[in-house]
């Protein structure tokens, strides 16, 4: 089962996230800043990162960077409500960048994109 | 006998006491003589002016007849013996030798036998001789000869008062003229009006057909001024500079000639030198006399005594008039400067009224025409377009006839415009007197004999004289100003040359104050601009910085909302109420989320204009808004701009880019600094760059914030959105360039931006891989 970390300040959408992903058969994990996120990212073999932008302590920008210093494989898709941004934040070393949305159905896209067997083509 | 004697002596006394001219008087004497004495005839010969011959000038018999005339020199005949003997005689025709020395009298009375000659003098002077002649050899009685005596010493008393009397004619007369000389004289001072009187009462005086009076410069010798009166004959000298002869003895000098003229007649001159403090003015000199019967003739000694007396008279008078010329000229002059300066000092408080060009120019054309200015009939300014290098018509005008009232006048608009706007003369040698002025910054008299007026000035300006000065500022000329007197035919003169000059200059300083007044105006409405959309740009920086922050807050938990709303609505059967609900909520939150991503679209998207721009010049234009601050934060700028091409890119963007590292540098050093901005061109592998190098020298930034710097919402202040260097880092991206940062602890930090030359072509701020690199080149070679 692949293992996804969800890691937002907010618990609503961690627990939307979660119960959503769970549904498509991936096990959860949950984080509630970067620093946690980073942690996890260490402590666990996963295999994709949901990371929010804006949080406390250490925000997603910065986890982004650190997790891809430790695993530059693993897929981070940063899911922000900055949607204005998007242009700017795609130079970041991000795999992805998802404006949060209450249909959760292009999250769920993606993820299932990145957690394809590898010999299949990403489109870029 | 006694009471025919004593009636004889009344008669004579009668005579001699009557009022009848001195001629008609010494005829009745004669007359009355010869009936007493029962005498055949009575003859009064006169001793002539040379004092050489006597003459018979008075017969009983009447008149004296032309062919009558007999004349005995001193000493020959009865008449000259007596007349030198101052004796009477009396002889006989038998006598001898008596017939032989007065033949001549035979003429008169061929068969006389007794001749009687009485000298007629008195103590000092012989007049002349009583001759009595008879038929009859008589002799005469000694009553008769005391009765004769008697006679001819009334006679010579009559004589003595008609000479007096003529002398005292002659002196009054002589007198009169030098009154009417003097009264012509004293009653002007003006030299033309007092030449002309001296000529025309000296013509009359002397009774000369004309007279001249020329006046020498004493310094130069040459002809200064000359008076002409009546008819002067062309064959005289007009102008006696001549050696002056010296008269005879006891005369004054003069010099005296006659010409003859085409027809034969003799013309007379004679004249006489002006000497004032010894040394020669001028001649005074009359042509022909006139005698009665339209004769002319030469003049004599009297004439020149007089003429020698008139020019002693008149040359004072001359002197004087010369010098009243002389010191009203000065006066005028005074008089002229100290008006024109006044003119000056008033118009250029009137100057100082204002700033506005227009208005400056109405007053300075106001100040050139205006009978209180400088008075010139027209005056046109032009100035100098420096991009075509020509000379174009700014604004004319004509004089009004009607002078002001007052010098306030120049504050009234001027009625009589002359249209130039549309006049235009190249800037080049061979353009004329306007454009030389211009090239040389020389004021130019122009009196219609040089060639090089344009025929496009002609066409609509055709002066026959004029000056042109330039307006000079700081040795540069901006314009030039032509005036003339069209209308009024009064000539221009040299000394107004200078006033006009200085007054150009004036008006040049002022013109250009106003220039320059209205591109500052013209700047600070810019900069004003400028800095109203920086700060719009930054209030929508803030706004889009709320809109963000709202956007976070709103947008999860409507995320939450919406995404829960969906997961009921997935557990709920479909023909429940409920599932109707839940779609209610998640169309809701859809809308919610709709509406928010427009708010952000919005705030979120600048729309970009693109352009060909100097970083310099934009880096300076920025530096202007940030003054103040620099200036509050005592931070002193250094500014190293290496010339560079023209960047393409959106100038409103890159200056917000500036405008934010501006603002982090002066934030970085409270205390004040040194800010170093460094333009520079840079080669890298993959083609050129601008670099621009902003270096504070805050102590640079703390390590552990320094990844964060570029991180929106992240700012180590109390205020601000913490957008700045986010905001600056997505327009350099957008640009395709970099912002670097280069920290030294301790020191300061240089932020460094780079943007690749004409690399890409960027539109609405949508980039595009450029075409390739030799086209790009062409393409944009025109702006470099």
């Amino acid at each position: 089962m692949k293992k996804i970390l969800v890691a937002d300040d907010e618990m609503s959408i961690r627990l939307l996230y979660s119960e959503e992903l769970k549904e498509e058969g991936y096990e959860v994990y949950m984080a509630s800043n970067g620093r946690e996120a980073l942690e996890m990212v260490e402590k666990i073999p996963l295999d994709l990162v949901i990371l929010d932008i804006k949080m406390p302590e250490m925000d997603g920008i910065e986890a982004l960077r650190q997790i891809k210093q430790k695993r530059p494989d693993l897929p981070v898709i940063l899911s922000t409500a900055y949607g204005e941004y998007r242009q700017d934040f795609a130079t970041w070393a991000s795999d992805e960048y998802l404006v949060k949305s209450s249909d959760l159905e292009d999250l769920k896209a993606v993820v299932r994109r990145h957690l394809q067997e590898p010999s299949e083509e990403r489109p870029s | 006998m006694i009471s025919e004697r004593a009636a004889f002596m009344t008669q004579m006394v009668e005579v001699f006491t009557s009022t009848v001219s001195f001629g008609e008087r010494l005829n009745n004497m004669v007359h009355l003589l010869a009936r007493h004495l029962n005498l055949d005839l009575a003859l009064y010969f006169g001793l002539d002016k040379a004092r050489e011959t006597l003459v018979l000038n008075i017969s009983s018999e009447g008149p004296v007849a032309p062919q009558q005339r007999l004349e005995f020199a001193l000493g020959t005949g009865l008449v000259g013996e007596a007349a030198v003997s101052r004796k009477y005689r009396v002889v006989h025709r038998y006598q001898p030798g008596v017939a032989e020395v007065n033949a001549v009298l035979e003429k008169l009375t061929p068969a006389y036998r007794t001749l009687a000659a009485f000298p007629v003098s008195d103590d000092n002077f012989l007049y002349g001789v009583l001759l009595l002649m008879d038929r009859e050899d008589r002799p005469i009685t000694p009553t008769e000869r005391q009765n004769l005596q008697l006679v001819c010493l009334m006679l010579a008393g009559t004589l003595r008062q008609a000479i007096v009397q003529q002398d005292a004619k002659k002196r009054i007369a002589e007198l009169s003229v030098l009154f009417e000389v003097g009264k012509a004289l004293s009653s002007t001072v003006d030299l033309d009006e007092l030449l002309e009187r001296i000529v025309s009462t000296t013509a009359k005086v002397i009774t000369a057909r004309g007279a001249a009076l020329d006046i020498i410069d004493s310094a130069t010798g040459e002809l200064r001024v000359s008076s002409r009166y009546g008819s002067i004959p062309r064959e005289c000298p007009p102008f006696c500079l001549y050696p002056l002869e010296t008269g005879g003895a006891g005369e004054p000098p003069h010099f005296e000639g006659h010409a003859l003229n085409a027809e034969g007649h003799t013309h007379y001159f004679l004249a006489v030198p002006l000497t004032f403090k010894g040394r020669l003015r001028g001649t005074l000199t009359v042509y022909d006399k006139l005698v009665p019967g339209g004769q002319f003739a030469s003049f004599d000694p009297e004439n020149r005594q007089l003429l020698y007396t008139m020019a002693g008279v008149v040359v004072n008078a001359i002197e004087n008039a010369l010098t009243y010329q002389q010191v009203e000229s000065l006066a005028e002059k005074n008089e002229r400067m100290v008006r024109n300066l006044t003119t000056l000092q008033e118009i250029s408080q009137v100057l100082l009224s204002t700033v506005q060009q227009d208005r400056l120019l109405e007053i300075v054309l106001q100040g050139l025409t205006l009978e209180q200015g400088l008075g010139f009939t027209r005056a046109i300014v032009f100035m100098v377009d420096e991009e075509t290098q020509t000379l174009k018509g700014i604004k004319g005008a004509r004089r009004v006839d009607e002078p002001f009232p007052s010098f306030q006048a120049l504050l009234a608009p001027p009625p009589e415009p002359i249209v130039v706007t549309d006049w235009e003369i190249p800037i080049r040698p061979d353009q004329g007197p306007l454009a030389l002025t211009v090239l040389r910054k020389q004021s130019f008299h122009y009196r219609g004999k040089e060639p090089g007026v344009p025929a496009s000035l002609l066409e609509k300006y055709a002066p026959g004289e004029f000056f042109v000065v330039p307006l000079v500022v700081k040795d540069r000329a901006t314009g030039v100003i032509v005036v003339d007197n069209e209308d009024s035919g009064r000539p221009l003169e040299a000394e107004p040359l200078h006033v006009l000059q200085m007054f150009a200059n004036e008006a040049a300083l002022v013109l250009e104050n106003a220039h320059l007044y209205s591109t500052i105006e013209a700047n600070n409405r810019e900069l004003l601009l400028i800095r109203e959309r920086m700060l719009e740009s930054d209030r929508l920086a803030a706004l889009s910085s709320l809109a963000s922050g709202m956007a976070h807050e709103i947008r999860n938990p409507l995320v939450s909302i919406g995404g829960f709303a969906r997961r009921i609505g997935k557990l709920v059967d479909v023909n429940s109420p409920l599932h109707g609900y839940v779609e209610v909520i998640q169309e809701e939150v859809s809308r919610l989320e709709k509406l928010l991503r427009e708010i952000l679209d919005f705030s979120g998207e600048n729309l970009s204009y693109y352009g060909d721009y100097e970083l310099s010049k934009l880096i300076e234009d920025t530096l202007i808004l940030v003054q103040r601050d620099l200036d509050a934060g005592k931070i002193m700028v250094v500014k190293e701009f290496a010339p560079m091409p023209r960047l393409h890119c959106d100038d409103r963007q890159l200056k917000q880019v500036f405008y934010n590292l501006l603002q982090n540098s002066v934030q970085a050093m409270p205390h004040g600094g040194t800010l170093t901005i460094r333009t520079q061109q840079v080669e890298r592998s993959d083609g050129l760059y601008e670099a621009v190098a902003f270096s504070d020298t805050g102590g640079g930034i703390p390590l552990e914030v320094l990844h964060n710097i570029f991180n929106p919402f992240f700012s180590t202040k109390d205020y601000g959105t913490g957008l700045g260097l986010a905001i600056a880092q997505r327009i350099v991206s957008r640009h395709y360039g970099q912002i670097e940062v280069n920290n030294e602890m301790g020191k300061g930090v240089t932020f460094i931006v780079t943007f690749p030359v004409a690399k890409y072509c960027l539109v609405k701020g949508t980039a595009k891989e450029a075409v390739p690199e030799g086209d790009s080149m062409t393409s944009s070679g025109g702006r470099r």
